[in-house]
């Protein structure tokens, strides 16, 4: 997003501002984390340092800066933005923010919450489900007084807006069974610029602001490990810049927010084996657990840490949810209409990552993509099935019935909208590869440490670990799978970090 | 810094004969069709859909044969890129996406590449292909 080299560059001999790196000889190797002691000196102090700039990191540093702190920032890579900034810059916000009350857009705190705890996994973080939704508007308010740009345009296109819209229904909303368990509204906040730019445009804007307020921004500064006192407080961490170890000091606290880990395989393989298998690794080249890991080392509990955003993206066009989505059974198994982060999930983690999308003449793809292939073209469905391993007039029975049902406007099983059902028929008919491992399958991950509200790092006992908080996706939030909307994530990072900068700016550490 | 001179040694090389390379290692012959899933995580920045414009990452329509770094429209290259000479040739791009942060440190391109040969070959069989279609109507 914004370039770590040159003025807010660093060197080794800037980092250390004319000190001698005399801590940095006496660290030893191989160790999970480094007890206090061998620590000589700190090569640099801080009130607050937080790891990672993209939306959870920035939001920590400004919410630390606005508490008073002194905040240092540090990213491991030579940009700025983490994956925050290749997003799509969704904010999920409702409950009558200002853009929804611009756009006459009704909505409630209520229903918001409804959505986001009964419409997706069991047992959700209802605390923070609860707190997200409450201040979603003062949310917002805070991102446009930012700078962050919104149009008061509204789109019921499905998907994010490849114009200047604003506003959209960016998840699972409108599709069985999430409209009968909460009124649907959109509810997803993107800054009003054409194509999918709206993360480095949100980023952009909160780096400048971060850099106004005076956030010490650093780029080319890795953490490698937490340093611990001896009664378990977070002392420091000790990083890497220009290939050398150094030891920096925190007064008040430290905030991890380096991001997920899609991109550390091993850690998939381990964690998320579902994940692992998904077509295409989605984020930043440091999303590859640092964070996470020097957290677990000092006696973080990590949670969900097998969930993530698998993504089947099979719209636009629109037009192909007139189509049928079925498993290995040649049976359907969910809404066709339904968010592609629901579709994945449901591939992914419920069908052992294959299912096939079968379309007719008029829900066929119409151009060419390279998203999902054709195995199978022929002129009826019985045909479609002799070269897929369907058991046998499975494929046939699932078409009958949906059909019968279809032409009446109905689907029993899964309520898919009417605006999209209609019975299968003409051909030539298309089975389209939506497995994990052959169909564009992005996918990121959502597991990480355990917080409180405030982004206090809870350890195995339910402890809160001193002087360590975290954000965003190094945490496990909001986001769970199955992700049922756009903006979750980014959404989380930014409210929650704030309150993470917060907290460790004010030493909040004592009172669970 | 060697990998870099040596980089910009064959950028000359490119410019001067625009004629096979007498690069290190030798690109192997790709497979288009198993590139286009070793394609896909660079989708998170590139299209290479003309339609599509530019993401974070400049657009990918029509790349080999291009000036690095000169696209209209795309406001964010690197001091590297936009002082670049060289243009994008399917061997040259095989160098560069070994280990693209390493090979030019300011790249706003947050890629830690295609470190295996035959599969960075076949990514780009695969991009020749994408970025050459004119309409998305040809199926």
């Amino acid at each position: 997003v914004s370039k770590g080299t040159g003025d807010t560059g660093i060197s080794r001999r800037a980092l250390l501002g004319g000190l001698t790196a005399t801590a940095a000889a006496t660290l030893a190797a191989g160790a999970a984390a480094l007890p206090r002691s061998a620590v000589k000196s700190w090569d640099m102090q801080t009130d607050v340092l937080v790891v990672g700039s993209g939306a959870a990191g920035v939001a920590a540093a400004m919410g630390a800066r606005q508490a008073g702190a002194d905040v240092l920032l540090i990213e491991s890579l030579s940009q700025f933005g983490g994956s925050s900034a290749m997003s799509g810059g969704v904010i999920y916000a409702g409950g009558g923010t200002a853009l929804q009350k611009a756009l006459k857009v009704q909505d409630s705190v209520e229903d918001m919450f409804r959505f986001i705890s009964l419409a997706g996994t069991v047992h959700p973080p209802l605390d923070k489900i609860q707190l997200y939704c409450e201040h979603s508007p003062e949310h917002f308010d805070w991102l446009v007084a930012q700078g962050v740009p919104y149009t008061d345009k509204l789109t019921l296109t499905k998907g994010l807006p490849m114009g200047d819209e604003s506003l959209y229904y960016s998840g699972n909303e409108q599709a069985w069974p999430a409209r009968d368990l909460a009124r649907p509204a959109p509810r997803g906040h993107v800054p009003g610029v054409a194509g999918m730019n709206g993360g480095r445009r949100l980023m952009q804007v909160l780096l400048s602001q971060a850099t106004a307020a005076g956030v010490d921004l650093r780029a080319n500064v890795r953490a490698d490990r937490l340093v611990i006192e001896r009664d378990g407080r977070i002392a420091g961490a000790q990083v890497t810049v220009d290939g050398e170890q150094l030891a920096i000091g925190v007064k008040r606290g430290l905030v991890l927010a380096s991001g997920g880990f899609i991109h550390n395989r091993e850690m998939l393989q381990l964690y998320a084996p579902q994940l692992y298998d998904c077509s295409v690794p989605w984020g930043n080249a440091d999303d590859r657990g640092d964070g996470i890991n020097m957290g677990i080392a000092v006696g973080a509990a990590a949670l969900r840490m097998n969930e993530g955003f698998a993504i089947a993206p099979i719209y636009p066009p629109e037009s192909v949810l007139s189509g049928i989505i079925v498993n290995a059974s040649g049976q359907r198994f969910i809404a066709e209409d339904s968010y592609h982060g629901v579709l994945g999930d449901a591939i992914a983690y419920h069908q052992q990552g294959r299912a096939w999308l079968i379309t007719d003449r008029d829900s066929s793809y119409t151009f060419h993509q390279d998203n999902f292939l054709p195995v199978a073209q022929a002129s009826t469905i019985g045909d479609i099935v002799a070269t897929l391993d369907f058991p046998k007039g499975a494929l046939q029975q699932t078409v009958a019935y949906y059909n019968l049902h279809a032409a009446n406007g109905e689907d029993p099983m899964f309520h898919k909208s009417r605006a999209y059902l209609r019975p299968l028929q003409g051909p030539p008919y298309h089975a389209w590869d939506l497995s994990t491992t052959q169909a564009f399958f992005p996918a990121h991950t959502f597991g990480g440490l355990h917080t409180t509200v405030d982004g206090q790092v809870l350890n195995s006992f339910g402890e809160i670990i001193p002087g360590l908080h975290a954000a965003g996706r190094n945490t496990s939030g909001i986001p769970t799978a199955p992700y049922i909307a756009s903006g979750l994530s980014v959404g989380d990072c930014t409210f929650f970090g704030r309150r993470a900068g917060r907290a460790a700016a004010t030493g909040l550490e004592e009172k669970v | 810094m060697n990998r870099l001179l040596s980089i910009m040694a064959l950028a000359g090389c490119v410019l001067l004969s625009a004629g096979p390379l007498n690069a290190q290692q030798t690109m192997p012959i790709g497979d288009a069709a198993k590139g286009r899933l070793i394609f896909a995580p660079c989708r998170t920045c590139h299209y290479a859909e003309a339609a599509m414009g530019h993401n974070n990452g400049p657009n990918l329509h029509r790349i080999f044969g291009k000036v690095a770094g000169k696209q209209a429209g795309f406001e964010y290259y690197s001091d590297t890129f936009k002082a670049a000479q060289f243009v994008w040739t399917p061997e040259f791009m095989f160098v560069w996406l070994e280990n693209p942060m390493a090979t030019f440190p300011d790249s706003s391109m947050m890629s830690r590449g295609v470190s295996d040969p035959q599969q960075r070959a076949d990514l780009i069989a695969f991009l020749k292909q994408a970025s050459v279609r004119e309409s998305p109507v040809d199926d």
